[in-house]
C-alpha cells in the first residue's frame, strides 16, 4: 500500500535529477536549483524508510494470529506506531519534506515565470528552458501532491494502532475489572460461609435448662 | 564540490531534524465542508498560523500538550477549543467553517468541554 506510494515519486524524482545536471550547464545559477534538489533527496531519503516500515506492518501483522499475551500486543503496537508516528512527521504539512516540497515548488513556479521575462536568451533557448522548468514545476507538483497521499495513509494507519491499542487496553480494563469482580465474588462467598457458619453456631447454643 | 559539501551537511541536519528531539504527536485539522464559498477562517494553533490546509485537510506536527486552536476575533484571537495532543498519536479536529465564529467538532471528545482528545 505504502510502497505503491513511494513508486511514483521514485520515478519523478529521478527525471528531476537526470533533467537538473543538463540545467545546471545552462544557467548561471547552479545554487537556484538547491530548493527542488533538497526536495528530492529528501523526498528519496524519505522513501526509503518506507520498506523498513512496511516489513514491520508484515511481520506484526503475522503475529497477530499469536497474540495471546495482551501486554505483549500492546507493546507491539506501541512500537509500531512509533515507527508510523515518525513517517507521518516526515510528511505531516509543518515537516521538513512537505516544507521543502512547498519551497521547491513556490521555486519553480517563481523560477518558471522569470524565464518566460527574460530576454538574455536566444528563443530556442529560452524555449528550452522554459520547458525543463515546466516539466520540473509539474513534477514537483506530482511529488507534493503524493506526499499528500502518504500523509492520507499514515494518519489512517496512526488511526487504526491508536484505536487497536485503545481496544487492548480497554480489554485490559475489563480483564482486570473481572478479577476485581473474582475477588468480591470470592469474599461475598466467604463471608456467606462465615455467616452461615455463624448461624449455625447460634443455631446449635440453646440456653441451659431449654 | 563545496557547493555539494554544504547541500549534504544540509540534508543531513534537515534528515536529523526529522527525528523530534521533543516528544511530538499530531493534529489533523478538517474543515467542513471542505470546499466552499465561504471564505476560509485564519486558524492558529497556539498563537502559530496554520499556513497550509489544502483540499480541507492538514495534519501538523505538535509538541505534546495540551495546544488552542483559535481564530480572527473582533478583540484578537478567539479560542474555538483545545486539543490534547498526547506521544506519537494523532487527535482530529473538524472546523465548521460555514458558522460564525467556526465550531470546533472533536472525533473524540474529552471530558471538559470543547476539548477534543486522540
Amino acid at each position: 500500500m505504502l510502497g505503491r506510494v513511494a513508486h511514483p515519486a521514485a520515478a519523478l524524482l529521478a527525471a528531476a535529477l537526470l533533467a537538473m545536471p543538463a540545467l545546471a550547464q545552462t544557467t548561471s545559477q547552479p545554487d537556484a536549483f538547491t530548493p527542488v534538489e533538497e526536495f528530492s533527496k529528501q523526498l528519496e531519503a524519505f522513501k526509503k524508510t518506507i520498506p523498513d516500515l512496511n516489513k514491520k506492518i508484515e511481520d506484526s501483522a503475522a503475529q497477530v494470529d499469536r497474540w495471546t499475551d495482551v501486554e505483549k500486543a500492546r507493546k507491539e503496537i506501541e512500537e509500531l506506531r512509533g515507527i508510523v508516528a515518525a513517517a507521518l512527521g516526515a510528511v505531516s504539512d509543518n515537516g521538513a519534506v512537505s516544507e521543502l516540497g512547498n519551497k521547491a515548488l513556490a521555486h519553480a513556479r517563481t523560477k518558471l515565470r522569470t524565464l518566460e521575462q527574460d530576454n538574455r536568451f536566444k528563443p530556442e533557448e529560452k524555449q528550452f528552458l522554459v520547458e525543463q522548468w515546466r516539466k520540473l514545476r509539474d513534477e514537483t507538483e506530482r511529488a507534493t501532491e503524493e506526499l499528500g497521499s502518504a500523509r492520507k495513509e499514515f494518519t489512517e494507519l496512526l488511526r487504526t494502532l491508536q484505536a487497536n491499542e485503545d481496544f487492548i487496553d480497554e480489554l485490559m480494563q475489563v480483564r482486570q475489572a473481572q478479577k476485581a469482580l473474582e475477588v468480591i465474588q470470592r469474599l461475598t462467598k466467604d463471608i456467606r460461609d462465615a455467616s452461615d457458619q455463624l448461624k449455625k453456631l447460634i443455631g446449635a447454643i440453646k440456653p441451659p435448662g431449654v | 564540490m563545496r557547493a555539494l559539501a554544504l547541500a549534504a551537511a544540509g540534508i543531513a541536519l534537515a534528515l536529523a531534524g526529522c527525528q523530534p528531539t521533543v516528544d511530538v504527536g499530531y493534529v489533523e485539522i478538517k474543515t467542513v465542508p471542505a470546499t466552499t464559498n465561504v471564505t476560509q477562517p485564519t486558524l492558529y494553533l497556539d498563537t502559530v498560523k496554520v499556513e497550509s490546509i489544502k483540499k480541507g485537510a492538514a495534519v501538523l506536527t505538535q509538541r505534546v500538550g495540551t495546544t488552542k486552536l483559535a481564530t480572527d476575533g473582533s478583540g484578537g484571537q478567539l479560542t474555538l477549543c483545545e486539543i490534547v495532543v498526547k506521544k506519537n498519536r494523532i487527535t482530529t479536529v473538524m472546523v465548521s467553517v460555514q458558522e460564525r465564529p467556526p465550531r470546533c467538532q472533536c472525533r473524540n471528545a474529552g471530558t471538559a468541554s470543547r476539548t477534543c482528545v486522540s
